[in-house]
Parts: C-alpha cells; sequence; structure tokens
C-alpha cells in the first residue's frame, strides 16, 4: 500500500488536489465559475502564463532560475512591434525576436556558469536591465501596432471560431513536447540528475553547464514566445507588461511540484499551476472580492504548496 | 515497472481533476425540482371507502420576505487600469463606494490590477463578463486593446459606461459605449488657456507678449489634445505660442524652461498639462526670482500647486474632479438600471477652473475625498 502511495507521490499531485480545492471553492460561491466564458478566460490567462511557466519549470528542474522572463515577456512582442512598424516583415521581426530572447537566455547562462554567482542575482540584473531599456526606449509609452491583421498574430494567438484563442493550443502543443522531453528522453534524465548533484551527474559524463546553458536559451525562448502570443488580443505592447510575471512563473512550478533546489518537478505540475493561478485570478473578480487580495491568495497557495510537497515528500520517501 | 505505474499514476490523478470538475459543476448546477406526493387516505368505519387524492406540493424553495421589501442587487462591476496604491485611484474608489453605500440596490465591485496594467485590466473585464454583471464602468485606458473585450460585452448585452479616458477615436471606430464621464480633454485647453489669459489681462492690463506650453509626454493622447486646445486659443488672441517637450524628468524640465525663457525673454505664460510640468515650472518662476513676471497655468491638482495659486504665481488650474468620476458614474449605473435612464453621451466632471477665489471648497474635496 506504502509503496503504491510512493509511486503515486508524482510532483504534479499536489497541483492537482490544489486545482480541484480551488474549482470547488469558487463554484461553490458564485455559479459564474463554471461557464464557458469563464473556462476560456483562464484558459488564455493560463496559455500566455503557462508558455512561460513551462521554461521556468524546465530550467529550475535543472537547478536554476531566470527572473528575466517579465522583461522578455514585454521584449520580445515589443521588437516584433517596433521592426514591423519600421516596415520590416512581421514573420522576420518575430524571428528576430525569438532570437533575441534566446540570446538573452544564453548571455544568463554564461555570465551565471562562468562567474558561479547565483542564477538569482544574475537573472534579477538582467531583468532591470531589459525593463530599463524598455522605459528608455518607449519613453514609458505603450507601442503600437499599425499595420493590418497579419497571419503571424493570428497563427500566435488569434481568435478560433470557437471563441478560444489559438495560444491555447500552443500551450498544449509545447506542454506535451517538453514533457516527452523531460519524462522519456536521455535529455530529460540528465536534466534531472544535473539538478539533482553537479559533482555526481558530472561525475557520469553529462556535461551540466551545456544542460545549464540549453536550458536558460529555452526558457529565454519561451518567455519571448509567450509574451507573442499577446500580440493579436491587445495589439500594442506597453513598456511594462509582464512585471512580477517572473514570481508567477516560479509561484506556478512550485506550485506544479518543482524543487526550488531543482532535481524534482514536472512540467504538467506547473502547467497545473499556472491554470490555477489564472483561476484564482478569475475567481476572485467573479466572487467580487478585491483584486487586491490576488497577491495575497498567490502568496498564501505558495505557501501551503511548498508545506505539502516538502511534508507529504519527506514522509513517502521516508516510508519506501 | 515504475514507469508503468507513474504513467497510471498521471491517468489517474488527470481523471481525479476531470471528476472534481465535474463534480464541482454539479454542485454549482443542480436544480432542485418540487415534489409532488399523493396521499391515499382509507376512513374505517364509513359507509363506503372514500379514497381522498391529496396533492401536495412541497415547495423547496422558500422565499423569505423581510419589511422592509429587499430589492434585487445590481452587480455593478468598476474596472479602472490602475488600484488604489495610485493615489487618484484610491480617491475613485472611496468615492465610488461612498455613492454604492448610499444605494441599497447596488453590488459594487471595485476591482483594478495591482500596478498600471492594460493587459491585467482587460483580464480583469474578460473575468467580469463570464459574471453577466448588470453593470460595466471602466476607463477606455487604450482604445485598440479595449476594443474587442468591449465590444464583447455590449453584444452580451451588458451596459458599458467609459469613465476617466474615453475613445477618442474618429466616431465611426469608437466603441459603442453608453456614454463618459469625465473631463472633456478637447476643451480642458481652451478653458484653461481662456481663463489663465483672461486673469493675466486682469492683472497686468494687458495680455502676455509670448506663451509657452510645456508637453511631458508628448505623444499621449489626451495631453496632446489639452496642448491643442491652448495653441489654438493663443494663436486666435495672437500670441505667439510654441509646444515644447519637458520630458518627465523634473530636473531637466526646469533645465529646458529655462532655456526657453533665456532664448525667449518676452515669455510671460507658462502653461504644463499635469504636477509633473507643473511642479518645474512653479520652482523655476521662484528660484529665478520671475514671481510677478512670468504666471503659471496648468491642468490637475496637486498641493504644491494649490500652494502656487495661494501665493499668486499659477494664475488658475483645471482641475478633472475624480471623486466626482467615479460617483457619478455609480449614480449613472443606478438611474439606467432602476429608471432605465440613458446617461448622456458626455457626464463632465470638468474643466473646472480653480483659482484664489474657490481654494477653500477645493481644499475640502481634497480632505474628504483624498483628491480633486
Amino acid at each position: 500500500m506504502l509503496r503504491t502511495l510512493g509511486l503515486l507521490y508524482r510532483p504534479e499531485i499536489g497541483a492537482i488536489v490544489g486545482a480541484f480545492l480551488v474549482t470547488c471553492a469558487f463554484s461553490s460561491i458564485t455559479d459564474a465559475f463554471l461557464t464557458v466564458d469563464n473556462f476560456i478566460t483562464v484558459l488564455t490567462i493560463s496559455a500566455e502564463l503557462g508558455v512561460v511557466v513551462i521554461g521556468v519549470a524546465f530550467l529550475m528542474i535543472s537547478g536554476e532560475f531566470n527572473l528575466s522572463v517579465g522583461a522578455l515577456f514585454a521584449l520580445a512582442p515589443l521588437t516584433v512591434i517596433a521592426l514591423t512598424n519600421q516596415g520590416l516583415d512581421m514573420t522576420l521581426s518575430f524571428i528576430i525576436a525569438i532570437l533575441l530572447s534566446a540570446l538573452i537566455g544564453y548571455i544568463c547562462a554564461v555570465i551565471t556558469l562562468k562567474t558561479r554567482i547565483p542564477s538569482f542575482i544574475t537573472t534579477l540584473g538582467v531583468m532591470f536591465a531589459i525593463r530599463g531599456i524598455l522605459l528608455m526606449v518607449t519613453e514609458g509609452f505603450p507601442l503600437k501596432y499599425r499595420g493590418p491583421p497579419h497571419y503571424l498574430m493570428l497563427t500566435l494567438g488569434g481568435k478560433t471560431p470557437l471563441g478560444f484563442r489559438v495560444s491555447i493550443i500552443w500551450f498544449i502543443i509545447l506542454l506535451v513536447i517538453f514533457t516527452i522531453i523531460l519524462e522519456l528522453t536521455p535529455y530529460g534524465n540528465h536534466v534531472f540528475a544535473v539538478g539533482r548533484d553537479v559533482r555526481v551527474a558530472e561525475a557520469l559524463g553529462i556535461n551540466a553547464k551545456r544542460i545549464k546553458t540549453i536550458n536558460f536559451v529555452l526558457s529565454g525562448i519561451l518567455a519571448g514566445l509567450g509574451g507573442c502570443l499577446t500580440l493579436d488580443r491587445l495589439k500594442m505592447v506597453d513598456p511594462l507588461l509582464g512585471t512580477g510575471l517572473e514570481l508567477e512563473a516560479i509561484a506556478a512550478s512550485v506550485v506544479g511540484g518543482c524543487s526550488l533546489f531543482g532535481g524534482y518537478g514536472s512540467i504538467i505540475g506547473a502547467a497545473i499551476g499556472a491554470i490555477i493561478i489564472a483561476m484564482v485570478r478569475c475567481g476572485l473578480v467573479l466572487v467580487g472580492i478585491s483584486a487586491f487580495w490576488y497577491t495575497a491568495f498567490i502568496g498564501g497557495i505558495l505557501v501551503i504548496a511548498s508545506l505539502i510537497n516538502k511534508y507529504v515528500g519527506d514522509w513517502i520517501l521516508k516510508r519506501r | 515497472m515504475a514507469a508503468i505505474s507513474r504513467n497510471i499514476a498521471i491517468v489517474l490523478a488527470i481523471v481525479l481533476l476531470i471528476v472534481g470538475l465535474a463534480i464541482g459543476y454539479g454542485v454549482g448546477s443542480i436544480a432542485v425540482k418540487p415534489t409532488t406526493i399523493t396521499v391515499t387516505t382509507t376512513i374505517p368505519g364509513a359507509p363506503t371507502t372514500v379514497t381522498v387524492p391529496t396533492t401536495i406540493t412541497v415547495p423547496t424553495t422558500v422565499t423569505v420576505t423581510a419589511t422592509p421589501k429587499v430589492e434585487k442587487k445590481w452587480t455593478v462591476y468598476f474596472i479602472p487600469h490602475a488600484g488604489p496604491a495610485d493615489p487618484f485611484w484610491a480617491c475613485q474608489m472611496r468615492a465610488a463606494e461612498a455613492a454604492a453605500s448610499l444605494i441599497a440596490e447596488i453590488d459594487l465591485k471595485f476591482v483594478a490590477p495591482e500596478r498600471y496594467g492594460i493587459k491585467e485590466q482587460i483580464e480583469l473585464i474578460e473575468a467580469a463578463i463570464a459574471k453577466k454583471p448588470d453593470f460595466l464602468i471602466v476607463t477606455v485606458s487604450d482604445p485598440e486593446a479595449m476594443d474587442p473585450v468591449l465590444r464583447k460585452a455590449i453584444e452580451k448585452g451588458i451596459p458599458v459606461l467609459a469613465v476617466n479616458i474615453e475613445d477618442y477615436r474618429p466616431e465611426e471606430e469608437r466603441i459603442p459605449y453608453l456614454g463618459y464621464v469625465g473631463m472633456d480633454e478637447r476643451i480642458s485647453g481652451e478653458v484653461l488657456a481662456k481663463e489663465a489669459l483672461k486673469r493675466f489681462k486682469e492683472i497686468v492690463g494687458r495680455l502676455p507678449k509670448r506663451a509657452v506650453v510645456g508637453i511631458h509626454q508628448p505623444g499621449l493622447i489626451c495631453l496632446e489634445m489639452r496642448t491643442d486646445g491652448i495653441l489654438k486659443v493663443c494663436k486666435e488672441m495672437g500670441i505667439p505660442c510654441d509646444r515644447l517637450d519637458i520630458t518627465m524628468d523634473p530636473t531637466k524640465a526646469m533645465e529646458i524652461l529655462k532655456s526657453y525663457l533665456a532664448k525667449h525673454p518676452d515669455t510671460e505664460l507658462i502653461f504644463t498639462l499635469g504636477p509633473c510640468g507643473s511642479h518645474p515650472a512653479i520652482k523655476l518662476i521662484k528660484e529665478e526670482g520671475l514671481v510677478g513676471k512670468v504666471y503659471h497655468g496648468c491642468i490637475d491638482l496637486s498641493p504644491k500647486i494649490l500652494e502656487a495659486i495661494k501665493e499668486g504665481i499659477t494664475l488658475c488650474a483645471i482641475s478633472q474632479q475624480p471623486a466626482a468620476q467615479a460617483f457619478y458614474s455609480v449614480i449613472a449605473a443606478y438611474l439606467y438600471l432602476k429608471y432605465g435612464i440613458l446617461p448622456p453621451m458626455k457626464i463632465p466632471t470638468g474643466p473646472t477652473v480653480v483659482d484664489k477665489a474657490n481654494l477653500e471648497i477645493i481644499l475640502k474635496q481634497i480632505e474628504t475625498t483624498g483628491g480633486a
């Protein structure tokens, strides 16, 4: 029985129970929670956040943080709009924006891995730098897209005839791809190994620096892509877009069962974590509790999730 | 083996989630049907057996009618682009709640992003629409970005009222909301220029030789509208007036204005469009000993500007009265819902002119609402 329990203890269990409880709580208070409209809104918000979360969780499992994702979430769509408004083709602008996001992820990796400064600090610095540059370049103004609707915007986040946005499909596709990579490929095993213990992983012949660098770049690309998913919905980017998103992404990952120390976690869990965050945001509005409580709620859920992950995990591991 | 069990665990977990959602949905949507009971009674000793069919309908919903009668509550959502962390919106929130507290039928829900954010505001509106509120009050913080979500709300039959920022686009593109509560930016610049020039003439005995408009955020549509109004009036009066980008940085703003005054020493009137530009202008006039030579007029108030009005540096200021915007919009929602009164296309809360004469009443407004 205990053995079965131990096997059952997957990182995402906490998130699934959490999602269940949040759903029950909100739907018992308001009828509007379990409606198609709300379902679509929750999925739209969680898709944009979720794409970023996938990258953050992947990196976190390999034992590093990337706090610059919120700033990249603004930088990429801003680059797309700025270049397109200058007359460049939007597809090309998009490729440049994603390459730029990848480059910034790479820079974070190089600084962190060469100097051994904690990634928490290096990426915090990069986040401030990008945000500052964005504010300076835009002088604080939102940048508007001036052209006609472009197929790229519609492909990334356009509205489908069923009412939901394409961004949700992207989220699911990326979720499946990264879950397969993490759970079923040797690369995924290496990610876990590097996150658990770098020295042991290196002794086994795994190139830890390479794994971490790739994951930094992936988190950068996914953050940029997440920002671009908002293009069709907003048709403008304000330089403060995605402020605080990095903390929401880490919160979603932790709620989803990722260990803050690396080596443990799941992409599905982190994605459910993103859905929980979106559910709380919408649920509070529906219940009519002032949205200022949102941050406090997320904080509370984060602490509870961390406690559950720690104690339940320890308990099961002891009995194995 | 372990991998198979792990996969089974994932499948189980997903099933659990789906079951959870289903149960949650079930709990939310169980409709209680009235029950019909048939009672058959046999009376002993009677010459015949009489069967009395009695159909009793047991009501499962008990409505308790209290006195005085509690009427239906209308849910009104008030969703601006920033929350009470910004004093301007703290003042609006307080006023909206004050208005709602006077009306029993209104259930006001004031929700806003934690910090300035158009994306977050749109998401809050999307979430609120799912609840199908009876009325929606919003700032049109970015017409293009907000267009789809507000049109969606209107299509769903939710009345929408714009507050503080309206859709400035040409009429055919404008979001078809009911009306707008706030200052008319198209005329605020004109009113400021006319009122300031009138007061200048009263004091000096003639019109100023030259004027300048300091714009702290070029490109921001409401500031550009204010500037256009000022330039139009000055042109009509034959006063040369330049438009100057003074930036948001107060030190830079002072330097830019100072160099302008050095280049054009005949400048006698400085217009600014918000506290960001007004504070440096007032400081410059004081520091350079220009009090009584160069005058100032502005839009929006702050304690420093009120002080300058008292000292005679600022001739007048234009207020948009944020508390009034929130209060009127809640009242407009009530009148619409209760009596079917359509709000006019514009409920102006400004431009109101603040000068030495009405300073006291404005101070009262600041004291009671937290802003003016």
